[in-house]
């Protein structure tokens, strides 16, 4: 299920919001219209959690994380970090990263098994990484931006890359990962996948922009529509999808 | 709120206090009060201040290697919340003080053990170099007295204010002169501080 969604007028909703396979992180806003997107759809799913980071409100931009684990920037209180912790499930490990780059969700990008990083990154946060997400990691660039997370939005089913990334990228990009990658925008021509949009493996929420065609585009790489969900890969879809990985 | 370290002299900033620099590579640097940012912008190393808490851990003036040093640290994995957790926390942090507090004072001790000692040696040493500033009939009492006072402190093993007895036993000797004087100037036969 795709939908759209603004955060306080603004369609960057991959700032305000970090979404994964067994937690939601929200921004807290004057208004609850946002929170209420996610609740609609994952209410007794996943825990969906109201913070901010050092602060701020651009949690999305701040923090990197999937269904194992979740990284802050060294930024963060203490306070906030015990208030993460107490709010989402014990097995999903939390770390602050002292790292010089403290926006990691524009220099990480992850879904479960893989992460992609900003070449810069520090060996150790490198570590901490494959660590605390369970994920093979690897620094690369997306389309020549070093921002990783900011040019693409991953989940385990697909990703969506920066519009103007080449074919030969996307080609590399998309064995290293082992899944479909599509290039593509987000709200009406936006470049910064990462930021417009958050997805994990049942849905993705965008900005209140996207058009009808990005939103299709999003739905068929992500695999988001009806039948296409994670149930219906053992079933229904078995066949196909082992052939399309292969 | 985290109630950080100043980062010259290690002293805590409390909110409102002092003032924050940031380096263009993320860095913080807090300071406790004007004189710690004055001292930074002059670029003075705070291990060569004596007045530094790192000048007192670098010369060994406090404890450096604790266990009890350790607690103080700043965690990065967080712990879920737990009542009985924060009550057993909260008292083990008095006591990890209270050892601290001992242990500290076992240092302070042992740091200035032998320091009666050894500044009885160099005055003794003073002594016994600068001779030739004495009146010429104390010298050679000087050196019996010390003589003397070297064995009994030996075998005694107790260490006292060796000079202030020299130089009693000599005033004693010369004191009958003196106190001729007094007689004649009618200020009464009192004990004189001779010593002074």
């Amino acid at each position: 299920m795709a939908v759209r969604a603004a955060f306080e007028n603004s369609n960057e909703v991959g700032v305000f919001a970090t979404l994964t396979n067994s937690y939601a992180l929200v921004s807290v806003g004057a208004s609850e219209n946002f929170y209420s997107v996610f609740e609609a759809e994952l209410q007794d799913v996943i825990p969906i959690c109201h913070t901010t980071i050092a602060g701020t409100r651009i949690i999305g931009r701040l923090t990197a994380g999937n269904r194992k684990g979740l990284l802050v920037p060294t930024s963060t209180t203490d306070q906030e970090l015990q208030h993460l912790r107490n709010s989402i499930p014990d097995e999903v490990k939390i770390q602050r990263i002292e790292e010089r780059l403290s926006a990691l969700g524009n220099v990480i990008c992850a879904n479960d098994h893989v992460a992609l990083v900003h070449p810069d990154l520090e060996r150790e946060t490198e570590e901490i990484i494959a660590d605390v997400l369970g994920v093979e990691v690897f620094r690369q660039t997306i389309a020549d931006n070093v921002l990783t997370g900011s040019y693409m939005a991953l989940s385990n089913q697909g990703g969506i890359v920066h519009p103007k990334t080449s074919i030969q990228d996307q080609d590399e990009l998309s064995s290293l990962l082992q899944v479909p990658l599509v290039a593509g925008s987000v709200n009406r021509g936006s470049p910064v996948v990462g930021a417009g949009m958050v997805v994990n493996d049942w849905m993705a929420v965008t900005g209140l922009d996207t058009t009808a065609t990005e939103l299709s585009v999003v739905e068929s790489v992500f695999k988001l529509g009806e039948g296409m969900g994670p149930s219906a890969i053992n079933t229904t879809n078995k066949d196909t999808m082992v052939e399309s990985f292969y | 709120m985290r109630i950080e370290t100043c980062y010259f002299c290690s002293q805590p900033c409390y909110p409102s206090k002092g003032i924050t620099f940031v380096r263009n590579d993320a860095k913080l640097f807090r300071f406790c009060r004007s004189k710690c940012h004055k001292n930074f912008k002059m670029k003075r190393n705070p291990r060569k201040l004596a007045w530094t808490k790192s000048f007192r851990r670098a010369h060994g003036k406090e404890m450096t290697v604790d266990s009890t040093l350790a607690f103080a640290q700043r965690r990065n994995v967080p712990v879920r919340y737990n009542r009985d957790l924060v009550a057993t926390t909260l008292q083990a942090m008095q006591r990890v003080t209270e050892i601290r507090a001992r242990r500290e004072r076992q240092f302070y001790k042992n740091r200035m053990k032998g320091n009666k000692e050894r500044d009885l040696a160099a005055d003794r040493k003073l002594v016994a170099e600068n001779q030739h500033l004495l009146p010429p009939q104390y010298r050679d009492k000087v050196e019996e007295v010390l003589k003397e006072d070297a064995e009994d402190m030996e075998l005694e093993g107790e260490a006292e204010e060796l000079e202030d007895e020299v130089q009693q036993k000599v005033a004693k000797q010369t004191l009958k002169g003196k106190r001729k004087q007094k007689l004649v100037r009618g200020q009464g036969v009192e004990e004189m501080d001779v010593d002074e």
